[in-house]
């Protein structure tokens, strides 16, 4: 490197302080303007789902009155976080009702694919998307009642309007309901797999592990984040059939209690 | 890699052996950089990648066609709109369908939008970087505004999943055009208050003229794209010299690096073309706008996605330089195989050869200036 003058040198020095009181003109202005920030959530004007764009993509609402139980939301998600069971009614065999709509917004991505082939508007997503859950099964929405299913909506020839509730108000009265650190739920109907880690562990070891899926319901919360946890790993759940005693017996509640997940046709896939 | 972790022990004196990363805030991402000093200059920074690794091209070969464009937002999440593209034109290519023009005009706007909002995260973070705080704040500030309309546009801010396989999903909603507008005004005059606050500083300047210097033959051989190789002075851009979509309509100038305050190809000459690239792409909106064909948003494709049996190749200028897909088709509804190049992964195979006798504070000015997104190295 050439050796400075000092002519340079000065000149550097009063280069490097003129452009340094440049750029802090420039943020001394932002001083006199106003804030562009707002303290969330409490000095919002205005709840922040309300502010939000109508196209916003937050948890998806099913409006089960006008679902035709067509399952094209189904087909259409990529991950396979929704999941549809259709029965036939035991009064009219005729009719055929929809006995599970459940959709895991804990895995679903929010791409909006599922929303686009239904018939009818009865899936949609909503501008709610402050419902974070201290049980991660919480977040399973369940659109059917396994107890008291509902009827498939008949479409009418050349309809153009379906009679939907108000998008987010069915949602919202169900976030409202649920306390944030609600216990997960127990999951009907029951999984295949529960019975495995009994057949896979012998005797007192097997005695271990059968009162496992009870115990979710009322464990601690901790606990329930855990065993949900474990869910989130299906090799763990897959794993305990195929693998011997021990394994299966070290972690009882792992394994038992990865069990009562609704079987989901995305533990399959490698999504 | 091995080699160097196990001499660690025999190092005397002032060598040693660092690692830096994968959580540091300039790497950009969970990259580890194992990095060779004597002092505080580098021997050598080898680059260690994988750590963000989902297998989405595996993902690829396991959805449906359409089922992958929420996927490909995943490649490149701050600039999600060009890997969306890159695929629907893909796929597009296989099915033989045409675009309507108004499609194509919503992409290159969505699109260019797009490119603003990855170049202030680029541009803001790399002067972070470089120790100067406030930039980024005023970069992200803007952002905020360009996400806001991207969501207004297509309902998320960051994984659009906008681009639908012969078109795209929504039209402009009420009152988007002049919001858009309004904000270019915005922009541009920020521009110029962002080129007084930080590109024209002093400090700034000297501190990236002359340094990590990609010369323009070595920028080819390494298969840089993109910014990084136009500032290095080659005149290259998909836009213009492999046209697509509705480019060939709008009037944009191609920034090249000239080495403004030092050899061309050094980090601020990257650094620049990135801040006059956003004016360009501000100037393609307005066009776009102005320009904007009426007709369908998206062709008609059958529900079904199943293209015969072949394979297409599609190349986008992303805002990290060249993203080509190789999509494979066996004839039925799932593709054979997806394959994403992008920009960021060669990117990172320059370091190790640009890093030796750079200082270590460099390697962070060297990482900044070729913008590289940890998922896109990765996939
Ligand atoms: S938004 Fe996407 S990921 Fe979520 S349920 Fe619908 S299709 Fe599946
Ligand atoms: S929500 Fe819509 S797409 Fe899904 S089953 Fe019901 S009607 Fe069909």
């Amino acid at each position: 490197m050439p050796k400075e003058t000092v002519e340079q040198y000065i000149g550097n020095v009063t280069d490097t302080v003129s452009s340094f009181w440049h750029g802090l003109s420039i943020t001394l202005s932002y001083l006199l303007r106003r804030p562009i920030t707002t303290q969330y959530p409490d000095r919002t004007e205005l709840p922040v789902r309300d502010t939000l764009p109508p196209r916003y993509r937050g948890f998806l609402e099913v409006d089960a009155s006008i679902c035709t139980g067509c399952q094209a939301c189904e087909r259409a998600c990529p991950i396979g976080c929704i999941q549809i069971n259709l029965e036939k009614d035991a009064a009219n065999p005729k009719l055929r009702v929809v006995t599970q709509f459940d959709i895991d917004e804990a895995k679903c991505m929010f791409c909006g694919l599922c929303v686009e082939p239904c018939p009818t508007g009865a899936i949609q997503h909503t501008r709610e998307f402050e419902a974070s859950q201290r049980s991660v099964r919480n977040l399973t929405f369940r659109w059917a009642d396994p107890e008291n299913p509902f009827p498939v909506y008949k479409v009418v020839k050349g309809a153009e309007y379906f009679p939907r509730a108000p998008l987010g108000s069915i949602l919202r009265a169900r976030l409202e309901a649920k306390r944030w650190d609600a216990p997960g739920p127990e999951f009907l109907p029951p999984d295949p797999n529960a019975a495995a880690p009994k057949k896979a562990g012998p005797g007192a070891k097997a005695a271990a592990a059968k009162p496992a899926p009870a115990k979710v319901a009322e464990a601690k919360p901790a606990e329930a984040v855990q065993a949900a946890a474990q869910t989130a790993a299906p090799a763990e759940a897959t794993a305990a059939p195929v693998a011997p005693a021990a394994p299966a017996a070290a972690q009882p509640d792992g394994g038992a209690a990865a069990a009562p997940t609704p079987p989901n046709p995305g533990d399959g896939q490698p999504a | 890699m091995e080699k160097l972790i196990l001499r660690r022990v025999d190092h005397a004196g002032e060598e040693m052996l660092l690692n830096f990363g994968p959580q540091h805030p300039s790497t950009h991402g969970v990259i580890n950089f194992l990095v060779d000093t004597d002092g505080e200059v580098m021997k050598k920074a080898i680059p260690d990648i994988g750590y963000l690794h989902r297998a989405l091209e595996k993902i690829g070969e396991s959805t449906g066609y359409p089922g992958f464009m929420p996927y490909t937002d995943r490649i490149d999440y701050v600039a999600a709109m060009f890997a969306n593209e890159g695929y629907a034109i893909a796929v597009e290519r296989l099915l033989k369908v045409e675009v309507p023009p108004r499609a194509q005009w919503l992409r290159a706007i969505a699109c260019e939008l797009c490119r603003i909002a990855s170049h202030l995260v680029s541009t803001g973070t790399m002067a972070s970087d470089i120790g100067a705080t406030t930039p980024l704040v005023h970069a992200l500030r803007e952002r905020e505004t360009v996400n806001d309309l991207i969501e207004a546009l297509c309902g998320a801010r960051l994984t659009y999943n906008y681009l639908r396989i012969g078109g795209v999903a929504f039209d402009l909603p009420e009152g988007w055009r002049d919001r858009v507008l309004k904000f270019l005004d915005h922009f541009d005059t920020m521009l110029v208050e962002w080129d007084r606050l930080i590109t024209f500083n002093t400090i700034y300047i000297r501190r990236l003229a002359n340094v990590a210097v990609i010369g323009k033959e070595q920028a080819i051989d390494y298969g840089l794209v993109g910014p990084n190789l136009r500032g290095s002075g080659m005149d290259w851009d998909v836009r213009r010299d492999v046209p697509y979509g509705a480019y060939p309509n709008f009037k944009f100038e191609v920034p090249i690096g000239r080495g403004k305050y030092g050899t061309v190809g050094d980090a601020f000459d990257r650094y620049y073309v990135r801040v006059l690239e956003m004016m360009e792409s501000s100037k393609i909106v307005r066009q776009a706008l102005e320009s904007l064909p009426e007709g369908e948003i998206v062709a008609k494709v059958p529900r079904k996605v199943k293209p015969e049996a072949g394979e297409a190749f599609s190349r986008v200028e992303s805002a990290r330089g060249e993203m080509a897909y190789y999509v494979v088709s066996d004839g039925t509804e799932k593709a054979y195989r997806v394959r994403a190049r992008t920009g960021s992964f060669t990117a990172m195979g320059i370091i190790e050869d640009i890093s030796p006798g750079l200082m270590v504070a460099d390697l962070v000015a060297l990482i900044a200036s070729i913008d590289v997104v940890a998922p896109e190295i990765d996939r």
